[in-house]
């Protein structure tokens, strides 16, 4: 039984490539068919050319190089889980500094204390294992989106360089690779923080940087001695067009 | 027991194979580069861990979109706000083109970015990933059906916001 034009251009409309045989032979059935078939497929190539996007080689490159990273990053574990037996405390321990800041959360989070670990539990690792021991080349162009940039003495550290969510929006999250080993920076262009507050959780270590706009969060392992980085970070980040 | 080297090459051939279209597909998803090569670079991180659960290469693709897609619920579709504009979507310069193909073209990025979620994504899955609608009515959990109504309106709403947009028969025909 042959199909039906409503019919047709349903299946015109859903799965313009099917090639089911009752289709294809509706397809040049009659002029209306045709022209409606003509039509769709004028449709599905303007739509199939939008989105055909360039994929960026180095991205491909990145992807393979996974497992190398992750095998890095489970060794880097194995030494934390060593320092973990001889650990202290066990579980969760948060010691808040001083104390007095409004946070303005709006995703989610009550405080900067829960996103940083939320967020680190969340992703931390994964970011952790990119790193590859080669300079990330885009930290000017993804810091200037935010009207910030930094340093050449902390530019030259960053390894890993991507967006990542804040209390406050979109920030940047940043693998530096220091003397003692990978640590994470996680810019926050909107997010006031108590300048030097301490934050330890699980076996990590963090502090917080208030900046002259915005603040940052610097996360290394509790062997790591994050807090030594702090006036590097401090002193590093200018705004965009203050860098010289 | 899959060697150390068996389970590399496997991995490089799921990036070689799926890697472009799965990062295609992110950034159309999310509407923003950085966050779909994030989104990829995620999908194939949790994809190298858990590789021995695939047993079967031939559904390696939906293994990945699935992972790639609860990545991006559980990441970005919660916390981050939501970006549609299409400037900050890497495009290539088509160079090739005419003047008014560009221009064709570049509103359909944006009007692709306008579409609801529930009529993009089965569009992408479509024409980027390649999947039938009986492949997307089982990624997505929904009927065959209503996949297709999904997919029908998906492709009416672009066609009336080209419309909308000055798009018209005059310019080839699309119309």
């Amino acid at each position: 039984m042959s199909m039906d034009f409503s019919e047709f251009k349903r299946l015109l409309g859903a799965d313009p490539r099917n090639r089911d045989p009752a289709f294809l032979q509706a397809r040049d059935s009659s002029p209306e068919f045709r022209d409606a078939a003509a039509q769709a497929d004028r449709l599905e190539g303007s739509l199939e050319r939008a989105l055909a996007l360039e994929v960026p080689a180095e991205l491909l490159d990145q992807i393979r190089d996974i497992p190398r990273a992750a095998a890095l990053h489970d060794d880097q574990g194995a030494v934390r889980a060593t320092w973990r037996r001889f650990a202290m405390a066990a579980g969760l321990l948060i010691a808040i500094g001083a104390a007095g800041v409004t946070w303005r959360m709006n995703s989610g989070w009550e405080s900067v204390e829960d996103y940083v670990i939320d967020h680190y539990q969340h992703d931390g690792a994964a970011v952790l294992a990119r790193a590859d021991g080669h300079l990330a080349e885009n930290v000017s162009p993804m810091l200037a989106e935010f009207g910030a940039d930094v340093a050449p003495e902390l530019a030259g550290l960053v390894n890993v360089i991507k967006q990542c969510p804040t209390p406050d929006g979109k920030g940047i999250h940043m693998i530096l690779n220091t003397e003692q080993g990978l640590v994470t920076l996680i810019y926050m262009p909107k997010t006031p923080v108590t300048d030097g507050e301490q934050i330890s959780f699980d076996d990590s270590e963090a502090v917080l940087v208030q900046l002259q706009s915005g603040s940052a969060v610097i996360i290394g392992s509790r062997v790591q001695r994050v807090s030594d980085l702090h006036s590097l970070v401090q002193a590093s980040f200018v705004a965009a067009a203050e860098k010289t | 027991m899959i060697s150390e080297s068996g389970r590399q090459a496997k991995f490089d051939r799921l990036a070689t194979v799926y890697g472009a279209d799965l990062y295609r597909f992110a950034v159309w998803l999310c509407g923003n580069d950085a966050l779909a090569k994030d989104l990829v670079q995620e999908t194939y991180l949790r994809a190298w861990r858990a590789l021995d659960k695939l047993k079967d290469d031939g559904a390696a693709k939906g293994w990945l979109l699935t992972i790639l897609r609860r990545e991006y619920a559980r990441t970005f579709e919660r916390k981050v706000p939501k970006f549609t504009d299409v400037d900050q979507v890497v495009v290539p310069e088509d160079s090739e083109l005419e003047p008014d193909e560009r221009v064709e073209i570049e509103l359909m990025r944006r009007n692709i970015l306008k579409l609801a979620p529930k009529y993009r994504e089965p569009l992408l899955m479509q024409v980027v990933m390649g999947y039938s609608c009986e492949e997307i009515s089982s990624e997505l959990g929904v009927s065959k059906s209503a996949v297709m109504t999904q997919l029908f309106r998906a492709r009416e709403q672009l066609k009336t916001k080209l419309q909308k947009d000055g798009i018209t028969g005059n310019v080839h025909g699309l119309f």
